[in-house]
């Protein structure tokens, strides 16, 4: 003899239909709970794809996890809206300015431990320096790009961006938005003026840049070097070496009163979880098979000091402690605090 | 004196050259994009130095580009069916329902239009961090869906307010019950506003950036901020074939819908 099973009743079928709704949505995290995951940001482009077709898939099997990277701008007010002792990045890569940014908010920590990050001990001054938040993994040389097929006189300082033959083909940045253009900014002053901090100088100095051509992004800014539109402007060496082999007739100029340096920075999240692994994670892309791979990769000059490159990025980016030595790092922690007066005041000066 | 017997044929000219001046000011900045796809060179060049498809091939090769559009299509669909269901219901519970207070609720359903977008976006990031879901896929469809879902509302209300109730009335008295008489003579007839609010939706959807922004999970993007994330570092021609395919998906959306439902009912919204 066979029991009949009662019908399923409406609250029964509401129970379970709740129940299944639950499971598919935690399903993931289940999936996943037992692999420690690292979160982290990252650029896009050539670093991007160079990062998840290689490196972080080597990372995660050295180290049994999974990396989660966020490519998808912007990482400050993510992590910002994130709570405190549950960020939504373990490690925060992104450039100096926005470091000091994030360390004033209290999102990220001063400093790497250097114990446990033991690649920090071959990494040149700079990358450690005081006026650097986090460590610095790799940076760019920002100086002058331009053509070479226009007849332009010869260029050797920043001060040449200011001649007028270049009226009308002169490149810079919209400075509020554009870290470039706000290192160009304070070398503006020291230039014209009693240092990176002589404002007024600075404002001054930029009246006399017009007319300039402005944009948002540094990956326009090649274009429009690449396209004739821009003559002469300020520009990283990478955005104009990355085109080597290509035939293009472009070059980057080193200004004898030396180049600025756009850091690209690494710090850790005061709430992060997984805190070894974040440390191991620094510490691989500061070892120096990760450096020399996105060194070549995207044209970044490498902080490691032990990374041997290859003649041809050896001869171009700052590989000795001679060229090291000729970059200028901008204190991003006295400009943020003035930031608000100062993107006011260049809108004002060119908007006019 | 007579008067200028040109008059006609001169307010007649006058009329279709703001017509063409219309259409060039709309249609302009398409041709544009489909002149800096089809380009060879890797930056903006005009007048154009030949025809090339180089673009397009590195947009369906790009592992990237594909798995975004993929996810914009399904979010945008998800968000379609999402959108039209509740707010062609909201619409009718708003002009039919009798509840107190309609105006306030109907200006709440719109709400998600006044508010800039990128406040909804991160208002919405904030709320999954606090639940400890993460950025769920269904969190991004319920953000797109939050901020299509006012045009949905809006087009279905513009129909039932000229909607002739009596229509529902003799359905009824011909023994229609309330179920038959929705899906038989009320559903028929709201149709052109449900229509025109799900294609909006979906619009809104596959386009939208700012609520993304704040929502799309890593590694999971959708196609405007793969676009936005690709020109930060690398503007090229691949911008304007993924702009091209964009605009010939929407145009193909739109000729689907004209073939299964028609769109002459639309244009009188």
């Amino acid at each position: 003899m066979t029991k009949s099973r009662p019908p399923l009743s409406r609250r029964q079928f509401l129970a379970t239909s709740a129940a299944a709704g639950i499971g598919v949505i935690a399903a993931p995290h289940i999936a996943h709970a037992d692999a420690a995951t690292l979160r982290i940001t990252g650029w896009g482009g050539k670093w991007g794809q160079t990062m998840s077709n290689e490196l972080i898939p080597a990372f995660e099997k050295e180290f049994k996890c999974k990396v989660e990277t966020d490519s998808a701008f912007p990482y400050l007010p993510k992590l910002q809206a994130s709570s405190r002792s549950a960020p939504v990045y373990d490690v925060l890569h992104t450039n100096s300015n926005e470091q000091w940014a994030a360390l004033e908010m209290g999102i990220v920590e001063a400093k790497i431990d250097a114990r446990q990050v033991p690649n920090i001990a071959d990494v040149y001054p700079y990358a450690v320096s005081d006026k650097m938040v986090g460590v610095c993994i790799f940076t760019s040389a920002i100086g002058l790009g331009m053509r070479t097929d226009k007849g332009y006189g010869k260029v050797s300082s920043w001060k040449d961006l200011w001649d007028r033959a270049y009226d009308g083909v002169r490149g810079g940045y919209v400075i509020p938005v554009n870290s470039l253009g706000q290192a160009f900014l304070m070398m503006s002053g020291a230039l014209f003026g009693k240092g990176m901090t002589d404002l007024d100088a600075a404002y001054a100095a930029m009246e006399k840049l017009k007319p300039i051509k402005l944009v948002d992004f540094t990956g326009t800014m090649e274009k429009m070097i690449l396209s004739g539109e821009v003559g002469v402007a300020v520009i990283h060496d990478s955005g104009i070496l990355r085109y080597d082999g290509q035939n293009q007739p472009t070059t980057f100029v080193a200004p004898s009163e030396g180049v600025l340096s756009l850091e690209q920075v690494l710090t850790l999240t005061p709430g992060t979880k997984v805190r070894e692994l974040a440390n191991a994670y620094v510490n691989y892309m500061l070892s120096p098979s990760v450096q020399k791979t996105l060194a070549e990769s995207v044209w970044y000059s490498p902080a490691n000091s032990k990374v041997k490159l290859d003649d041809k990025y050896n001869e171009k980016l700052l590989t000795t402690p001679e060229k090291v030595a000729t970059l200028i790092q901008p204190d991003w922690k006295w400009y943020n605090a003035r930031k608000d007066e100062i993107d006011s005041r260049v809108n004002r000066i060119f908007r006019a | 004196m007579t008067a200028a017997p040109f008059t006609p044929r001169l307010g007649r000219f006058c009329y279709l050259a703001l017509n063409v001046a219309v259409v060039v000011f709309l249609l302009a900045p398409i041709a544009i994009v489909f002149v800096f796809a089809l380009n060879p060179t890797p930056y903006i060049q005009f007048p154009p130095v030949g025809v090339s498809l180089r673009w397009f091939e590195k947009f369906f090769a790009s592992r990237d580009f594909m798995n975004a559009l993929r996810l914009s299509l399904e979010v945008a669909v998800m968000t379609t069916i999402a959108a039209t269901l509740f707010g062609a219901s909201a619409a009718l519970a708003l002009a039919r329902g009798g509840l107190p207070g309609t105006r306030v609720i109907t200006a709440i359903m719109l709400s998600p239009l006044m508010l800039p977008a990128i406040l909804t976006g991160l208002a919405l990031f904030q709320s999954y961090v606090l639940l400890d879901v993460g950025r769920p896929l269904w969190g991004l469809v319920l953000g797109h869906t939050l901020v299509s879902i006012p045009y949905v509302v809006r087009t279905t209300l513009a129909v039932l307010q000229n909607f002739d109730t009596r229509l529902e009335e003799a359905a009824g008295n011909l023994g229609a019950g309330p179920l038959r008489t929705y899906f038989e003579v009320t559903l028929p007839l709201t149709k052109p506003g449900v229509m025109a609010g799900a294609v909006f939706a979906f619009i809104v959807s596959f386009d939208q950036f700012p609520v993304s922004l704040f929502l799309v999970s890593p590694g999971r993007e959708t196609l405007p901020i793969t676009l936005f994330n690709y020109l930060k570092f690398d503007l090229d021609g691949t911008i304007g074939a993924a702009s091209a395919v964009s605009i010939l998906l929407a145009v193909l959306v739109v000729l689907g819908l004209d073939r299964t439902v028609g769109l002459r009912s639309y244009a009188k919204l």
